[in-house]
Parts: structure tokens; C-alpha cells; sequence
């Protein structure tokens, strides 16, 4: 596998941000709220200061003393001044000498908070469910809403309306490594380094947080052990910074396993009601409800509910549907983005309703959804259309791998279908800089590896193709917001599809320049020798350090700036009753097969084998397309049968920790085919879609699919626990 | 109270005397902040992850678990000397061939329990006893795929 960043990974000399240290620095610890909701009535941090090894405490008051300006966001603040909105908000930050010190210090802190009443369950707070909301709820923090067509006469025309609910559970992310930063202040500039999938997202973050400008704010990522979307906003930074601004020390702030499972933005619980109205073998209209848990979100920063709603129609052509969803304030951390926010859910929703209504009508469930599935010129729900599309041609393949299976399984082992689809964040903007030096070519640019490759292996990738130069001769350079070009971050399998293009276009603005030097056109190419980098074209083969200027070769070579800002996308507005929904950019397909058993007495699935079918455009390198899918399958298969965020009635986290939030393991992976399909091409350069997330999203449908082919019994929640498969075939 | 003793480790073939270590001082802190050896990680500290896995005299030890004093005197081996050996050096080896690195959080741990495995079993152990073996660590990045690909190959390349 061609990536740079292999060797000192496996040499265990790569610094992630839970390895940052400085002379002189300080350990801190988080005081945490004891209720998940109450009024504070006081937060004495006295006996805390006076703890051994402790240089300082900062609560709520001392915010506005240290801040240049007096005071941030009053809509975000660092601490909670009157109401305590989830259990382990922290309330208060403590740096000492060690961290034992920060730790044993925190919990002297006398916290006194008026308990009071606490929504958990998104069920029991809105009576009307699902009917739609009749009166004003204070727990809607979004309302989405859009319809087309005559819903109501396709319903009533219908041979049959499928009608199901479903429920899906909240995950995690659970990245190897924890939230970790180190901040330091020094004059007017707070610096923190961390371990982000955004430094220029943690920038914003923190200017409008802090009430700082953002040129007074500069942020260095570290290597990052893993994201997963957990990563991708502020967390830990403000903490860090104030203490380091109160201590005038570098002060470094790392969540223990515990606290990453209890401050972690999360996906929250789902639910959703999906009606269909089936006549001649098709779908002719559909109606879906959801409710989603927005944990303690604020209204204004809510991203989840308009964005995710329209997956809950599949990508599939129907004539005339209704979707109406409520984002619920309750008293969890906020929701947060965890590699397709909850769209690996809501298939399992779409998805098994599909399979559902043509095991209702007896007909084969693929050439069911093949009835329906997206081709290019269909569109979207809210009437964007569809570009080039694979999901047809991987379903067609899917089709026969499933004869084949069957072909050669035991009787009792089941099969299953996931058909899912993905937007890709192509339309969030970044620039790149390139410098060609006579030796090597540099990409300079903003973002992070966060272990995907999309940075370290991607964009080198599409250098490669632009400029026709080896992996070996490119390298990619990182630095802080202050002096790296602007990035929107590594989200929404965004990397290749748009800082890609901004790397593209650099390239192409490079080969002009050196065609102007040398007099060529339209063919001129890079080549390097394992020492020095030549341009050659028709009847030209000259080394680099001949073509530059003197001020090049001694300023780091010659530049060349791409950009790229996606073009501004719109959706037909007139479907739109209340709320807002997200248009949909860069379309990206898969289907996924799998085949399962079913112990008849626990309830426990078992895979056997699986097949991932992937809409990737054109593969810029195989083997880390490769290396996605089986990562991302191996994720959703978690989704599917064992991850689940379990809260008491009091609002506390009942499972923080890897004994009793289940991961999969190594001896629960089942053999994974991946099989790329290619001539559907996509926004990103050269054709390219984006991998990151697509992998994860119709794992959990394939499953639960499985599942009922198997049994004949269709389980309706995630995760598919024994007990809940158990109580699906009346064993409970 | 007695001053907390000094305790001595040879770590990566390098004999050290750590002065002051208390008695609760776990040794993924020793070899993390006292000895600078980072390359170490620290995961979950209750044993459930296998990304601090060190080889305390050949044999794989979650140093999130272990007191230094109990490791006094023993020879440790971590990843920064890992491909000092010729096992591990193949495991190195066969990871990079296999691409079975990601973000990289937990590799460490994976090379160094694999390095173990292979030299307390011997090279003949089997496929199915490594790998259930190897279960204790976990990867939230590959989907063990390659990691489990880059076992076969070093296991068929010891037959």
C-alpha cells in the first residue's frame, strides 16, 4: 500500500494529540455535573484551589475575567452559568501540576444544583406521536416538513399501505484515541494543538466562542487516532485555553475512555414511522415520521434533522410522499456527527420497509428495489437531479452474487440485501498550494490525516494523475490556520471529491506555467527519476532547476494556488412546508449483501459472509477504496448487532466503557468481498466519489435483512441484540 | 512513610533506573511521560482495548494494567524496539505489505501482541489460535481485515 505515513506509525514515532507535551506544562481535569438538568446554585471551587498541586480552578465568573473581551457566545458558554443541560456537562476546569493532582482536586469541588425535571425518552414527550404536533412543544428543536404530489389519493387508491415503525439506537464514535489538546497563550495569541478533523472548524469554533478574532486564534492539528466525525467540531479547546490563559503554562486536557463516552456528540436514538401505498407491484406514494433525540442542542444549532429526513425515502423514485420530522431537545450531550450521521439507521429504516413490502407481495426482494432504484436524470426528493449512478448496476450485481451464495450455503443461513446511498460534502470549499522544487513536489493545505488516507494517500493521488509524478516524489505538508490554506475539514467524505479538486486545479495551473517557459502545449508532463523531477513533453525533457528562477529555487520552488468552492446547489423549494433541508450534492451508491445464521435458542446472529458492492466513480487507488469499504462494513456490523448507548432514567450513560459498550472484534469478522463499480462517474476529480462513509450506511439494512430471510421474523430495532432477535421469534 | 523505591528497567535493550515511583504507578505512565517512549498508547486504562501492550520478558503485558515495581528488573520491549527483532521485524513488515494501519492509535499494540503471540506460541501455532488470540485488541479503522491478512502471510511464511 502506497502511504507515507505507514512507516513511522508502525515504528510508533507518530505524536498524536494524547502525546503532546511541553516544559513546564500543566494537567487538567473536568469537573462534572452530578444531574443531567437542574438550576446551579453554587459551584465553591475553594477547597479545590488549595489542593495539593493545583495552580488553578476556573468556574462560570472566572470566564469573563480571562477573556479579552469580557465575554463569548452568550448562546455557547464555556461553562453553564444558570441550568446544567445534560450529567457530565462540565462545570468547572482545574490545572495542576499532575494529573493525578487535576483529578483528585476535581473532586473537591463543592457543587450545589437544584435538580429538575429531565426528558430522556423522546417517546414520552410528545403525546401525539405520530400524529403530527398540534401545539407549541419547548422540546422541538427543529421541525422539518415537505411533501409532493396527492399523497392522500395514492393511499387511498392503493391495494394495500405497509405501515411499520421502527427504532434505532444511539452509538458512538469510539476512536482509539480520546478528545486531546494542548493550548498554550502567549500575548494576544491562544494556540492550541489538537487532535481534530478540522483545525479551521475548531478556529471558528473558538473566535465566536471566545469572543476572539479568529487571526488572535490559531490551531494546529495533530496526528489524529481516529475520528469518525467525533472530532470534527471544539470540545476540549475552550477548557484548555482558559486554563492555560489563567496559568500563563501550557496546559494539556485529554479525556480519560469514561469521559470520551460521556461528552462525546454522539448519534442519539430514532424514531420513525413508514407508511407506503403499494398498487400493481409498486410503491405509489410513501408518508415517514421521525423523531429524532437532539440531545441538548440548541435550536439554532441543530444539523441533523433536515438533512437526514429525505434518506428515509430510500433512493428510490416515488410519485408522491410526505416527510415530517421533529429534532427533540433532551437532557443528553448534543448530537453529533458520527460517519454518516445516522444515515446507517435511517437505511436500516428504508431499507428494511423495501425488503418488508416485497416479502409482503412475494416477489424477489433485489428485482423489488431495482423496480425503483435512482438512474441518472431521476431525481431527488425535493427534485435535484441525479448525476451518473451505480446503485442499479451494483444492485444487478449483487443479484447474482446471491444465486451464487445460495448456491453453496447451508439451508438455514439467511440473506440480505442493504441498498444505501450517500451525499457527499463536495459542496464545503478548501485551497490548496503547490510548490514544485527541482526534488519534490509539495502539497500544502489545511487539513489532517485522521487515518483514512484521504489526506496522506488521496490527494497525492490526484497530483499523480494531474501531473503524471510517482507518490515518491510528492509529499503533503501540514501547519497550523495561521499559514495553511483554508479547509472546510475532513467530513462528509468530502477530501478527495473537493480539496481534491482544489489540488487538481493547482496542478493544471502548475503544467501551464512551465508550458509558458518552455513553449510547449497540451502535453507536458512531470517525470522523476528517484532524484530530481524533469518536464517532459513532444520534443522537451528538461529538469526542473532549469525551468525555475533564481527567487524560486531559493524560496521554496514554484507556486501555484488551487481553489475550489463548490457551486451553489438549490432544491425545489416549493416541496418545502417548515423547516430546513439540505440539498443533496454529489451522489454515491452501495449495496451490500450478507449472509447470516440465527441461533434458534439465543437469538444470536451469526455472519458468515459479505459482499460490498461500491459506486466509487473512478478508484484513484484500489487498495484504499479496499481498505474503506472493509473498515466501514466492519463499523455497520457493530451498528447492526451489538452498539448501543444505554441511558438511565436519570439521564446517566449506563455503558461507558468497552466491557459493556461492544465493539466488533477481530474474531467477529466474517470474510468481506469488496467490489468496486466503476464507469458511473462523480463531481470529484477524474470521476472520483468519496469512501470515507458510504462503507458504513446499508450495513445494519443487509443485516437485519439477513436476519429475516433466515427466520421469517423482521427485527424492528437496532441494534440486532440476541433479545431482540429472540423476542422476534417469540422465544421471549 | 519510606521514599518510594527506584526501580530498575531494561527497556529496548537500554538498562534505566527510574527514581520516586510510587507504588501505584502504572507502567504505560512510566514509559509514556517518565521514559518519553510514546509510542506506547494509552487506549481505555482498564485493559479492554490492547493499544499499551508491551512484551515484559517476552510475554505480552497490558501495561495499563501493570504496576511498575511488579515489572522491577524485567526486560521490556516496546514498540520503538520492536523491529529490532527479527519477528518483529516481519510483523512490521507484513502490516506495511497488508496496509494494516490506519490512524495508527492502535498499531502499536497490534505489533507488539502479534510479535509476542508468534514468539511464545512458536511458529506453528495455528491460524485460528492467533487470531482468537490477537481479539483482545482492538481496531476501530480496518475492520481487521488486513490486520488478519498480515497474519496469514507471516504465519505462511514461518511454515
Amino acid at each position: 500500500m502506497i502511504r507515507s505515513d505507514l512507516a513511522a506509525k508502525l515504528a510508533g514515532r507518530t505524536t498524536f494529540g494524547a502525546d503532546l507535551d511541553r516544559p513546564g506544562m500543566l494537567w487538567a481535569a473536568l469537573v462534572l455535573s452530578p444531574v443531567a438538568h437542574g438550576r446551579i446554585r453554587r459551584v465553591d471551587l475553594s477547597k479545590v484551589r488549595k489542593a495539593p498541586g493545583v495552580v488553578v480552578a476556573i468556574t462560570a465568573p472566572d470566564v469573563e475575567k480571562l477573556l479579552p473581551k469580557g465575554s463569548g457566545d452568550p448562546e455557547r458558554p464555556v461553562f453553564p452559568t444558570r441550568e446544567v443541560l445534560y450529567r457530565h456537562q462540565p462545570i468547572a476546569a482545574i490545572a495542576a501540576r499532575t494529573l493525578s493532582e487535576a483529578r483528585a482536586a476535581a473532586l473537591l469541588a463543592e457543587v450545589d444544583i437544584d435538580p429538575l425535571p429531565i426528558v430522556d425518552d423522546i417517546e414520552t414527550v410528545f403525546p401525539e406521536w405520530p400524529e403530527p404536533s398540534k401545539k407549541p412543544n419547548s422540546a422541538v428543536v427543529a421541525h422539518v416538513h415537505a411533501r409532493h404530489g396527492d399523497l392522500e389519493a395514492a393511499f387511498r387508491e392503493a391495494e394495500f399501505v405497509h405501515s411499520e415503525t421502527y427504532r434505532t439506537a444511539g452509538v458512538h464514535q469510539v476512536a482509539l484515541e480520546t478528545h486531546a489538546c494542548l493550548a498554550e497563550v502567549e500575548g494576544a495569541i491562544w494556540r492550541v494543538t489538537t487532535s481534530t478533523q478540522s483545525p479551521f472548524s475548531v478556529r471558528e469554533d473558538l473566535s465566536s466562542q471566545l469572543g476572539l478574532p479568529e487571526s488572535a486564534v490559531v490551531v494546529e492539528g495533530s496526528w489524529v487516532g481516529g475520528g469518525f466525525g467525533g472530532k470534527t467540531s471544539a470540545l476540549l479547546e475552550p477548557f484548555a485555553l482558559l486554563l492555560a490563559a489563567a496559568a500563563g503554562a501550557p496546559v494539556r486536557l485529554a479525556l480519560s475512555y469514561r469521559e470520551e463516552f460521556l461528552l462525546g456528540r454522539t448519534t442519539l436514538p430514532c424514531v420513525v414511522r413508514i407508511e407506503s401505498s403499494v398498487a400493481k407491484g409498486r410503491v405509489t406514494g410513501r408518508r415517514v415520521r421521525m423523531l429524532l433525540d437532539c440531545g441538548s442542542t440548541m435550536p439554532s444549532r441543530d444539523f441533523a434533522t433536515g438533512y437526514a429526513i429525505t434518506f428515509l425515502l430510500g433512493p428510490y423514485n416515488v410519485d408522491t410522499f410526505e416527510v415530517e420530522g421533529y429534532g427533540l431537545r433532551t437532557n443528553k450531550p448534543p448530537f453529533g456527527p458520527h460517519r454518516a450521521p445516522l444515515i446507517p439507521q435511517l437505511t436500516f429504516v428504508i431499507d428494511s420497509h423495501m425488503d418488508s413490502i416485497a416479502r409482503r407481495l412475494s416477489v424477489d426482494p433485489i428485482a423489488f428495489r431495482r423496480a425503483h432504484v435512482w438512474h441518472e436524470g431521476d431525481s431527488t426528493a425535493l427534485g435535484q437531479r441525479i448525476g451518473p449512478s451505480g446503485i442499479d448496476s451494483a444492485l444487478e450485481r449483487a443479484e447474482k452474487t446471491v444465486l451464487r451464495w445460495r448456491g453453496n450455503a447451508p439451508r438455514e443461513h439467511g440473506f440480505g440485501i442493504g441498498v444505501g446511498y450517500w451525499s457527499t460534502g463536495v459542496s464545503a470549499g478548501g485551497e490548496a498550494r503547490l510548490r514544485l522544487t527541482p526534488q519534490e513536489l509539495v502539497i500544502e493545505q489545511g487539513e489532517r490525516e485522521i487515518g483514512s488516507g484521504s489526506v496522506v494517500r488521496g490527494l497525492v493521488a490526484v497530483a499523480e494523475r494531474s501531473l503524471g509524478l510517482p507518490a515518491s516524489a510528492i509529499r503533503v505538508a501540514y501547519s497550523d490556520t495561521a499559514s495553511a490554506p483554508f479547509d472546510s475539514g475532513v467530513f462528509g467524505s468530502r477530501t478527495v471529491g473537493a480539496l481534491g479538486q482544489a489540488v487538481q486545479k493547482a496542478s493544471e495551473e502548475l503544467v501551464r506555467e512551465l508550458e509558458a517557459r518552455t513553449g510547449t502545449k497540451g502535453s507536458l508532463r512531470l517525470e522523476f527519476d528517484g532524484r530530481s523531477i524533469r518536464a517532459v513533453a513532444s520534443g522537451l525533457r528538461r529538469p526542473i532547476a532549469e525551468l525555475l528562477t533564481p527567487e524560486e529555487l531559493n524560496e521554496g520552488g514554484l507556486k501555484a494556488h488551487g481553489k475550489f468552492y463548490g457551486p451553489p446547489m438549490k432544491f425545489d423549494e416549493s416541496r418545502v412546508v417548515a423547516g430546513s433541508f439540505y440539498p443533496v450534492a454529489d451522489v454515491v451508491g452501495a449495496v451490500h449483501l450478507a449472509e447470516v445464521s440465527v441461533d434458534r435458542e439465543t437469538g444470536a446472529v451469526k455472519v458468515h459472509r459479505y459482499a460490498a458492492f461500491h459506486d466509487v466513480g473512478v478508484a484513484l487507488d484500489m487498495a484504499m477504496v479496499r481498505a474503506q469499504v472493509e473498515g466501514g462494513v466492519v463499523m455497520g456490523l457493530g451498528t447492526a448487532l451489538t452498539e448501543e448507548s444505554l441511558w438511565s432514567s436519570e439521564g446517566s450513560l449506563r455503558n461507558p466503557g468497552l466491557l459493556d459498550y461492544r465493539l466488533p472484534r477481530l474474531n467477529d469478522v466474517p470474510p468481506i468481498e469488496v467490489y468496486p463499480v466503476e464507469g458511473f462517474p462523480g463531481a470529484g476529480p477524474f470521476g472520483a466519489k468519496g469512501v470515507g462513509e458510504p462503507p458504513i450506511i446499508p450495513v445494519p439494512a443487509a443485516v437485519a435483512n439477513a436476519v429475516a430471510d433466515a427466520t421469517g421474523a423482521r427485527v424492528f430495532e437496532l441494534p440486532l441484540s440476541p433479545e431482540r432477535v429472540a423476542r422476534a421469534l417469540k422465544l421471549l | 512513610m519510606t521514599a518510594p523505591p527506584t526501580i530498575t528497567l531494561t527497556v529496548n535493550g537500554r538498562t534505566l533506573e527510574c527514581r520516586r515511583v510510587p507504588d501505584d504507578e502504572r507502567l504505560l505512565d512510566t514509559l509514556r511521560w517518565r521514559l518519553g517512549l510514546k509510542g506506547t498508547k494509552e487506549g481505555c486504562r482498564t485493559g479492554d482495548c490492547g493499544a499499551c501492550t508491551v512484551l515484559v520478558d517476552g510475554e505480552s503485558v497490558l501495561s495499563c494494567l501493570a504496576l511498575t515495581h511488579t515489572v522491577e528488573g524485567s526486560s521490556l520491549v516496546t514498540v520503538e524496539g520492536i523491529a529490532a527483532e527479527p519477528l518483529g521485524k516481519a510483523v512490521v513488515a507484513a502490516f506495511q505489505a497488508e496496509g494494516a494501519v490506519q490512524c495508527g492509535y492502535c498499531t502499536p499494540g497490534f505489533v507488539v501482541a502479534l510479535t509476542g503471540l508468534l514468539k511464545e506460541r512458536g511458529p506453528k501455532a495455528s491460524r485460528e489460535e492467533i487470531l482468537a488470540a490477537l481479539s483482545g485488541n482492538l481496531c476501530r479503522c480496518t475492520g481487521y481485515s488486513p490486520i488478519i491478512r498480515a497474519t496469514e502471510r507471516l504465519l505462511e511464511k514461518h511454515r
